[in-house]
Formats: structure tokens, sequence, C-alpha cells
């Protein structure tokens, strides 16, 4: 029992010692990576095996407790059969003998007064003795050693009532001195001797039978009484083993909550830090841009402005020439060409607005582009004014400043669709489905009238999503992210536009906390899918 | 009113030379004839409009018209403004703000400072052109007080 105990001491400790180390270890590699690895798998298992083994560990006392009672109660049973067994036989030998007692009695007393109410006393022991004698040899029957003895024991006692018997019948018949003679001859004495010694030797038999089951009985109880003594002592040990265990992982698991928390915290503070670093370097950006462009602007103004000059000079310069070099022409008498006039001729007729053509039409695109970009710039600085949008209304308006010129040409313009009313900046959608539509109409396949069917419903993540779909010229694949892109554009190049409405589109969906992808097929039409927070604020309150 | 006696002073601040030649060129299209005065930088202007002690006494009774960019190398236009504006002598000298610069919180800046006019210099040149002409236009026919 000892040695076992330890054993189990052991075991625990090696348990209780694993859990807490390995946790350490996992957090002190947690701590170094900086990241949130988890710890519990570990100790988790470390718990299950723990607990398994508690159970078990408890379950072995409880059943060892069980079987030492089962066994005791066998026990005792067979204990109180073998009592109750000893004293019945006891008592029947005790009954024999107060028989054989009582007949010798009732002869003396008969014999010496001759009375015959002393006959009483003999007449119902000798009734009685055969029945007797029957229940104590089918008491010892199963003893060997003492069958053989009972049966002498009938011998004895039949002779001694025999003895008893015929001195009483002498007696009666008046031949008292033979009576006493027999009496005299002893032998009845000894057999009653013979009797008595045999009783005295059955009955201390019985009574040490008697204290062995008690005995028997006292050291099963002893041994039931140590068995639920450790067997309550191991459950005692197991119950405070879990407890233990089981309280260590709650310490452990509020620890890892808390850094977890720790982190958490931490994590969000980095987040509101690296998007108040992307506010301003998109502010930072487009700070720039609206710089650049301004100082872009101050010279090609100038380029413009001296190149309307230039061209005033050569309406001069033209008006001049154009009458002096016919003039000379003629003068010449050989018809002979003055080279130098044809030469100021050229340059003032043909080459010079030529070159001014050349920088205007780069200047006017320069100029394009400068503004383009500066739109751009505006438009990342102007201030979002978050508000309740009925987007649905907003739709139909869109819709309806389109609206007649595709029914015109044949065409329909479908909005399905129940959108919940959004908090956000209405100018932006207003511009963002203003440009979708107008690139609809503008983009539209001339073969087959223009549909455009205007999807709406709530997205995941809080979010709204509008479909704006036609059935114009398509993208080609290759082309998709690119029309998205500043001053890019696709396919044929026959409508006029400086590449910077989509590109716009794109930075209004971002900046309202969304984005915007077109999927789209070449001849067949194009889906441009928006995409923005529901609520504006939040992304507001993030930057 | 004593415009003939005292013909108004156009000064005008800008650092673009290409810019101040084209401003003229149209200011003369309009018929104005008055003196236009170049600066291209802050502290010349300054100087010529607050003297070298900064008084402005040398501005007294002198009719003066300022024409203003934003963008100088040496100082912001709205510094020269600020410091006309304060100045007893040449507060009430009319200051046409001419700039490139359309942000409306600038603009506000620049009327709350006391700017007369405020003008975005139009991107292309037939605008800027027309822009400058019709600001002439209203030279020709506005009264400048006389300085203190």
């Amino acid at each position: 029992m000892g040695k076992s105990l330890w054993e189990i001491r052991g075991a625990i400790r090696s348990l209780l010692s694993s859990g807490p180390n390995d946790s350490v270890r996992a957090k002190m590699s947690s701590h170094r990576l900086g990241l949130k690895s988890d710890p519990m798998p570990i100790s988790k298992n470390a718990l299950v095996r723990s607990t398994v083994l508690f159970i078990l560990l408890g379950l072995a006392a409880l059943l060892a407790i069980v079987a030492a009672m089962f066994w005791l109660v066998g026990e005792t049973d067979v204990n109180s059969k073998n009592l109750i067994k000893a004293r019945s036989e006891r008592s029947s030998l005790i009954t024999l003998r107060g028989l054989g007692q009582d007949a010798e009695t009732g002869q003396r007393g008969y014999l010496l007064t001759g009375n015959p109410l002393y006959l009483a006393p003999f007449e119902d022991a000798r009734a009685k003795f055969p029945e007797q004698m029957d229940k104590v040899q089918a008491a010892f029957a199963d003893n060997p050693e003492l069958a053989g003895l009972t049966a002498r024991l009938r011998e004895t006692l039949t002779a001694k009532f025999a003895e008893l018997e015929r001195t009483i019948e002498l007696f009666k018949s008046g031949q008292r001195d033979a009576a006493l003679a027999i009496v005299d001859a002893d032998s009845g004495r000894e057999l009653m001797d013979e009797a008595r010694q045999f009783f005295e030797r059955a009955i201390e038999r019985a009574d040490q039978s008697v204290i062995a089951s008690i005995e028997r009985q006292q050291r099963g109880i002893d041994l039931l009484r140590w068995v639920t003594f450790f067997g309550a002592l191991v459950i005692l040990v197991v119950v405070g083993g879990s407890a233990w265990t089981v309280w260590l992982y709650t310490r452990q698991l509020v620890a890892a909550q808390r850094e977890v928390a720790i982190l958490n915290t931490d994590l969000e503070k980095r987040v509101t830090e690296r998007t108040s670093d992307l506010g301003r370097a998109n502010e930072e950006i487009q700070r720039f841009a609206y710089i650049v462009t301004h100082d872009l602007r101050a010279p090609l103004v100038n380029i413009m402005g001296f190149t309307s000059e230039l061209e005033a000079s050569l309406e001069a310069l033209q008006a001049y020439i154009g009458e002096a070099v016919p003039a000379m022409e003629k003068a010449t008498p050989y018809g002979e060409v003055d080279e130098k006039g044809e030469a100021a001729r050229l340059a003032a007729f043909e080459e010079l607005p030529e070159a001014i053509t050349f920088i205007r039409s780069s200047t006017r695109k320069m100029d394009a582009l400068i503004n383009a970009i500066l739109k751009l710039s505006r438009e990342g600085r102007r201030t979002l004014k978050p508000e309740g949008v009925d987007l649905q209304a907003l739709l139909e308006n869109a819709g309806n400043a389109v609206r007649h010129q595709i029914v015109e040409a044949g065409g329909e313009l479908i909005i399905e669709g129940k959108p919940p009313t959004a908090l956000s900046d209405r100018l932006t959608l207003e511009q963002i489905f203003g440009n979708l539509l107008d690139n609809a109409v503008k983009y539209r396949a001339p073969q087959r009238p223009l549909r455009i069917h205007i999807q709406a419903a709530t997205g995941p993540g809080n979010t709204i999503v509008v479909k704006v779909a036609d059935n114009g010229r398509g993208i080609a694949i290759q082309d998709h992210e690119r029309i998205f892109e500043l001053f890019r554009r696709s396919g044929s190049q026959d409508q006029p536009g400086e590449g910077i409405g989509l590109a716009h589109v794109r930075s209004m969906a971002r900046n309202i906390g969304g984005d915007i992808v077109v999927r789209s097929e070449l001849g067949t039409g194009s889906t441009f899918e928006l995409t923005f927070a529901r609520d504006l604020h939040k992304i507001i309150g993030a930057a | 009113m004593n415009q003939k006696a005292k013909p108004v002073l156009i000064v005008m601040i800008e650092d673009d030379e290409g810019h101040a030649r084209l401003i003229e060129k149209n200011i003369r299209r309009a018929g104005v004839s008055n003196e236009i005065i170049p600066f291209t930088n802050g502290t010349d202007a300054l100087r010529y409009l607050l003297g070298a002690d900064g008084s402005g006494i040398e501005s007294a009774g002198r009719q003066i018209l300022v024409l203003l960019d934003l963008n100088l190398p040496d100082m912001t236009g709205i510094d020269i403004l600020e410091k006309i504006k304060s100045n007893q002598h040449t507060r009430r000298s009319p200051v046409v703000v001419l700039t490139t610069t359309d942000d409306s919180r600038e603009i506000q800046r620049c009327y709350d400072l006391g700017a007369n006019v405020y003008i975005t210099k139009p991107v292309n040149y037939e605008g800027f052109a027309n822009a400058i002409r019709q600001l002439g236009l209203f030279f020709a026919v506005m009264q400048v007080p006389e300085t203190e």
C-alpha cells in the first residue's frame, strides 16, 4: 500500500511539473516572437492526461473499497453461520447432558425414597433422549472427528439409560437390593463420567469455534477499516491533485487571456498608428500632387500666352510678307526666284504656323492632364460629409439624367433591388454613378439598343454593393485593371476623353471605404461592381 | 478724382516674369496706360511700399493699386497682404490677389485680411488673357483713394 502511494505521488508530481513548465516555455517563445502563439494545446493535453489519470486512480481506490466491503459481507455471512451452528451445537449438547443428568437424578431419587414422583424427570428425559441424541448426531455429522465420538456417545448414553431402567424395574419389582447392587457396581457412574468427558470436550470445541469466528470477523473488520482508510486517502489525494491541476490551468488561462488582451490593445494601437500614418502619407501625396500641378501650370500659362503673342505677331509678319514677296517675284525681270523671300514666305505661311499648331496642341494636352490631376487631388482633399443617403432615390436621379437619351434610342434602364439607406457622402456617390452611367452611354455598342441594369443590395461586412451592368462594347480582359489607371483608356479611341473618369471613380470609391471592379467581355457588355461602406463614419473615424 | 494730378500706380508683385509680361500686355490691351511697377519678390515690393524702415511713410499721398501673387520665392503673398493692410498709410490701397491657388480656405483668409478682389488665374491662356483684360477694364473705371 505504501509503495503504491509513493508511485501515485510521483506520478502526480511529474504531471504537475510538466504543465507549468510547458506553458512557461510557450509564453517565453511567444514573447520572443512577439506574436500570439498559442500555449494552450500543450497544457490542455497535460490537463486531460492528468485528469484521466486522477479519475482512474480514484476509480481504482473506490473499486478496492467496494471489493473489500463485498468480501467482508461474505465473510460475515460465513462467520455468522458458523457462529449460529456452533451455538446450536453447544445448546444441543447442553440439553443432551441435562437429559442425562435429569434421568440419573430421577433414578437416584426414586431408589432412595421409592416415591414414584421422582420417576417423572426420568421418564421425561428417557422420552426426549432419542430425539435429542439425533439432533446432536446430525449437528456433528459433518465433523469426522466428532462424528465417531457422537456414535460412541449414543452407545454410552443408551447403555446408561438401559442401566437406569433396569435398576428402576428391579426396584419396582421389589428387588431393591439387586437394584442398589447394580448402582453400587459403578458401571453406571463410569458410563456417566465418559459421557461427561465427551460433553466437556465438545462444548469446549464449540466455544473455541465461536471465538474463532468472532476473531475472524474482527480481522475482517480491521482489514476493511484499513482498506477504507487508504482508499479514502487515495481519493483525497486524487481530488486534491485534480483541484490543483485545474487551479494551475485556470491561472494559466487567466494569464494567457490577460496577455492576449494586452496584445490586442497593442495591436489596436498599432493599427490606429498605421492608419493615421497612412492618412498622413495620403494627405502628403495629395498635397504633393496639388503643388506640382500648380507649379506646372504657371509655366504652361506662359507657354500658351506667348504662343498666342507669337501668333499675333505672325499675323503681322504674314501680312507684310504676303504683300512683299509676290511683289518681289514680279519685280525680278527674268522670273528669277528670290530665295530669301521664298524662305521667309515658307517660314511665315507654313513652318511657323505648323510649329505653333504643335505647340498649342501639346500645351492643350498637357493642360488637360494637369487639370485632371488637379481635379483628382482636389477631390482627395475634399472633406467627406457622411449623411443619410436614400440610395434608391439617388440611383433614380442618376438614371434620369441619361434615361431620356437611352429610351429615345430604343434602349432601357432598369433599377432593381431595395438598397438600405446608407450613411455616406452624397456628392461622391452622385459623381460615381454619374460617371458610370455616362460611360455606359458613351461606350454603348452601336449595333444594338443600350440596356443598363442597376442592381443594389446589402453586401458582406456592413457594405452596400451596386452593380451597373450594360450591354455595351465591353472591355478586353487585359484592360480590366488598366481602365482604372489615370490617363489610360481601352478599346477604339473614337470618343473624346482624357482617361480620368474611372481613375476618379476608383479614387472616390476608395475614399468612401470601398472599391470598384469590372467584369466584362469584349463585345458583350460590362458590369461595374461598386462596394462601399454602409456607414462612412467608421471609415473616417479610423483614419 | 485727382487721377490727373497724381496718376494711379499699379504695383505688380509677381515672381513669374512671363506672367508679369502677359499681365502687363493684356492690361495695356484694355486701354489702361497707368505706370506698372513690377516686382519679382516680396522683399523689394515691401521696401517700395513701406520704405526701408517699414513705416509706410513713403507711400503717404500716393495712389497705389496692388496686384499680388500669393506664391513668391521669399515670402507668401499673404504676409505682404497682412503688412499692407495693417499699415496706416497703405491700408486703403486696393489689393487685387491674382494667383493660381483656388483653395477656398486661402481665399477666405485673403478676404479676412482685407483683400479687395481675389482672382484665380485661369488655367488656359485664353481665359487668362480674357480675365486680365477685364481686370484692366475694371481698373480703368475704379477709384483709388489717396493714401494718408
